[in-house]
């Protein structure tokens, strides 16, 4: 595996992200190492948009939390993404999508500290905390979607 | 990533783990594992863990770099993280990580000095 600028796999992603501004970009969450590319996707959007380092980490990181909460609860899902255009600046919306066993308790999974799988209960207090928006929407029985927003400039 | 790729190096009387910086959980893990029998073979005064190449700590990284760190300690040897980027610094106490027990340097030589110190508050367990 390369580590330095992106070499894509051939079949995962369609086009670069700028120069396809609909939301019709995306990356599938099948495994272990596709949270690898959804970072590293994460990271070349982000410094497109522009963000400085800080910035970018921030979203690599809840990037990162949010493709192995897909990965690890639903099994498989997807990653999808869209530049945003804002009044006060362009932004990124990272998008998560599976069909797993959805959230029966939101209120609780937003918990600090509070996980249903053994783990640290850090993944989706700390994305929201990352990102400037962060929305959940959870079915049981049909999946979950949850969308981060961040922007350059913050309205 | 191959497992081959994990560097754990034994350096005088230490052990400079280098930790990759776009590593997969299984990687994760596998480094975890490789630290700790290198540890019986060596029987190290102390552990530097670089994450310098490391951009993305997120809780799952965390958790097992915090874990390791126990591991080590309770083996009876010293942990220390060298090398932490200020980006991923700021990410992860938002995030919420407490990383904050764990002995840390600014880079690897400034771990390697720190090795020769005692350490800081440390009751041996000796």
């Amino acid at each position: 595996m390369s580590i330095g600028r992106l070499t894509w796999p051939k079949n995962r992603v369609v086009a670069t992200p700028l120069m396809n501004k609909e939301p019709s970009t995306e990356l599938p969450i099948e495994g272990e190492g596709d949270i690898v590319l959804a970072r590293r996707a994460a990271r070349q959007l982000a410094q497109e948009v522009g963000f400085g380092p800080t910035d970018v980490t921030r979203i690599v990181t809840a990037c990162s939390e949010m493709a192995r909460n897909v990965f690890k609860y639903a099994g498989q899902g997807k990653m999808s993404w869209r530049i945003l255009e804002g009044d006060s600046g362009p932004g990124l919306e990272l998008k998560f999508d599976d069909r797993g066993p959805g959230i029966a308790d939101i209120e609780t999974a937003m918990r600090e500290g509070y996980s249903s799988s053994g783990g640290l209960g850090m993944g989706l207090p700390g994305a929201k905390r990352l990102m400037d928006e962060f929305r959940i929407d959870s079915t049981i029985g049909r999946g979950t979607s949850v969308v981060l927003k961040k922007w350059l400039r913050r309205p | 990533m191959n497992e081959s790729h994990l560097s754990v190096l034994k350096l005088r009387d230490l052990l400079l783990v280098t930790v990759p910086a776009e590593a997969d959980d299984t990687t994760v893990s596998a480094l975890q594992q490789k630290v700790l029998e290198a540890m019986e073979r060596h029987e190290p005064k102390a552990v530097v863990m670089d994450i310098s190449l490391v951009e993305t700590l997120d809780s799952f990284f965390a958790r097992t770099i915090s874990e390791t760190a126990q591991m080590i300690n309770i083996m009876g040897s010293r942990a220390i993280i060298a090398g932490m980027q200020p980006a991923v610094a700021v990410a992860a106490t938002e995030i919420g990580l407490k990383l904050g027990s764990i002995e840390a340097s600014l880079n690897v030589d400034r771990a390697l000095d720190l090795a020769e110190k005692p350490r800081r508050g440390h009751t041996s367990h000796e």
